[in-house]
Order: structure tokens, then C-alpha cells, then sequence
């Protein structure tokens, strides 16, 4: 079960990382996106979990929080632009987790990651991880 | 964007999915899980073979919108974009398989539109509806 003393707590804002043309053209490769005409130039719509995951996933350095990582499924995924991103934008990352339910042992992490360029917000992206309870021989190893 | 008519289909199309496209999504987007990759690790983890990441089927929603938004030549800006990952998209390795999306008008409303959209694969509904809201560029 993850602390749930946790909520409401953010992890310190990321380095800010430069959107490279190369990142985005291997992703937008990757899901057939290279042939579409971008009108305006802006990254793929999910583009920016390539960002947002990671560094949410610095939560598993954490062993208070007792996040596993090999426990966790994605179950939802929202994103809101407020501004298109370009590359060659510098961005960081900015995660707080909004909320921890528990069902059956299983917990649902619910965590906002707001991604901010020079500028101010530029977008800001919800997940959900469905976080499997450990199993009773893992327990007993803990 | 008053022109369109809540519950009218606005486009349908569908994408083939085999092992090499997760592989060559694992490498762009940093996701190395090997339930997406490999079967025993899939298996192991109480999965009947490998599955798509769920952003992955995200992603191919996300380009069916692009692609439409290209082809209808709407000056719009996805501003939102939402889905809940129902279940799960099953890639065997021989013959992979096929998601297939449709969108529909929700909402529309003077400078913007909601879609949704669901996704189908293996005859079950992947997706909990997405949602993406396209907004007029001023």
C-alpha cells in the first residue's frame, strides 16, 4: 500500500529539458504521425508523456512512499494545453500527487504533472496508476 | 463551431498494430515495460499475451484526430484530450491485430468541439470513451 500521508505533496520541479526535433519525430514516427501535414508545428497531442512519466516515476526513489513500479498499470490519462508546444521548447516538470485510493488493497494514484516552459503553464497532464496490491510472497520478502 | 451536430459521426477509421510497432513506441517514448514487448513477461503479469501501451492506442486516437483535423482543414487546436485505459489492447505475435476508432460530436459550442471517441480491439471497447476538445485558433 502506498503512504497516503503523501497526498497533496510535489516532488521538487525537474531540470528543464530541451523538446528535441529528433525526440518528437521518433514519436511521431512511432504512431504513424510523420506523414500528417502539422499545420502549426506543435508536438504530438501525447508527446509530452515522454516527459510527465518519468518524471513522476522518481517517486519509486522514494521508499516511504513504497511505490513499485512493476506493480502499475496505466488506467487514465487526461492532458489540457494551454499554449501549443514547439520543439525546441525548454520545459520542466512539475508532479503533485492529487489523490490515493485503496480497493481492495489495489491503490489508485492519482498525480498532476504541470509542465511549464519560460514562459509560465503550458500544459498540464493527469494520470492514474492502478497499483496492484503486493502478493503474499512478496510481502513476506518486504 | 456551431456546424457540428452533437451524435453525428464525424470520422471512423482504423490502424493494424503488430510487435514492431510497440517495440519502435517503447524506443520513442522511454516506456521499456516488457509486457509490451515480450510474452512471458506479459504472462507473468496475469495478461493472456502482449499488450499495447495504453498510451499507444492513445496515441493512434490522437492521430486519427490529427489526420481528421488535416483532411477537413478545421483551423482548431486540440486544447483537451482525455481517456481511461478499460481494457486491454492484445497484440499476438502472428497477424498482430487492429484498433478501430470512431468519433462522434458531444458538445459543440461556439468556438470549439468535443469528440468522443471510442476504440475498439478483439471485439471489446479498449477505451472508456476518450475525449478530445478542439478549440478555434484566434
Amino acid at each position: 500500500m502506498l503512504n497516503a500521508s503523501y497526498v497533496g505533496r510535489s516532488l521538487p520541479t525537474t531540470d528543464p529539458v530541451e523538446i528535441t526535433a529528433e525526440s518528437v519525430a521518433r514519436f511521431a514516427a512511432a504512431l504513424g504521425l510523420s506523414g500528417v501535414p502539422a499545420a502549426s508545428g506543435a508536438v504530438p497531442p501525447t508527446y509530452l508523456i515522454t516527459l510527465t512519466l518519468p518524471a513522476a516515476e522518481r517517486l519509486v526513489d522514494d521508499p516511504d512512499f513504497g511505490l513499485d513500479w512493476s506493480k502499475v498499470l496505466h488506467r487514465d490519462q487526461r492532458f489540457a494545453y494551454h499554449r501549443e508546444v514547439r520543439p525546441g521548447t525548454s520545459v520542466t516538470c512539475t508532479s503533485t500527487i492529487e489523490s490515493i485510493k485503496t480497493v481492495a488493497g489495489n491503490d489508485l494514484l492519482s498525480l498532476r504533472t504541470d509542465v511549464a516552459d519560460a514562459d509560465g503553464l503550458v500544459a498540464e497532464s493527469w494520470t492514474t496508476l492502478f497499483v496492484a496490491a503486493a502478493t503474499d510472497a512478496a510481502g513476506e520478502a518486504a | 463551431m456551431k456546424e457540428f451536430t452533437p451524435g453525428d459521426v464525424v470520422f471512423t477509421t482504423a490502424f493494424p498494430v503488430q510487435r514492431a510497432d510497440l517495440a519502435a513506441y517503447a524506443e520513442a517514448s522511454g516506456d521499456h515495460n516488457p509486457i509490451h514487448l515480450d510474452r512471458a513477461a506479459a504472462e507473468a503479469a496475469g495478461l493472456p499475451d502482449v499488450i499495447a501501451h495504453g498510451m499507444f492506442t492513445m496515441g493512434l486516437v490522437s492521430r486519427a484526430v490529427v489526420e481528421w483535423v488535416a483532411e477537413s482543414g478545421l483551423e482548431a487546436s486540440l486544447t483537451d484530450f482525455s481517456a481511461r485505459f478499460a481494457k486491454p489492447v492484445v497484440v499476438p505475435a502472428e497477424g498482430g491485430t487492429t484498433v478501430e476508432i470512431e468519433a462522434k460530436v458531444r458538445k459543440a459550442e461556439a468556438d470549439s468541439v468535443e469528440l468522443a471517441i471510442t476504440a475498439r480491439s478483439g471485439g471489446e471497447k479498449v477505451l472508456a470513451p476518450a475525449r478530445a476538445t478542439l478549440t478555434a485558433r484566434s
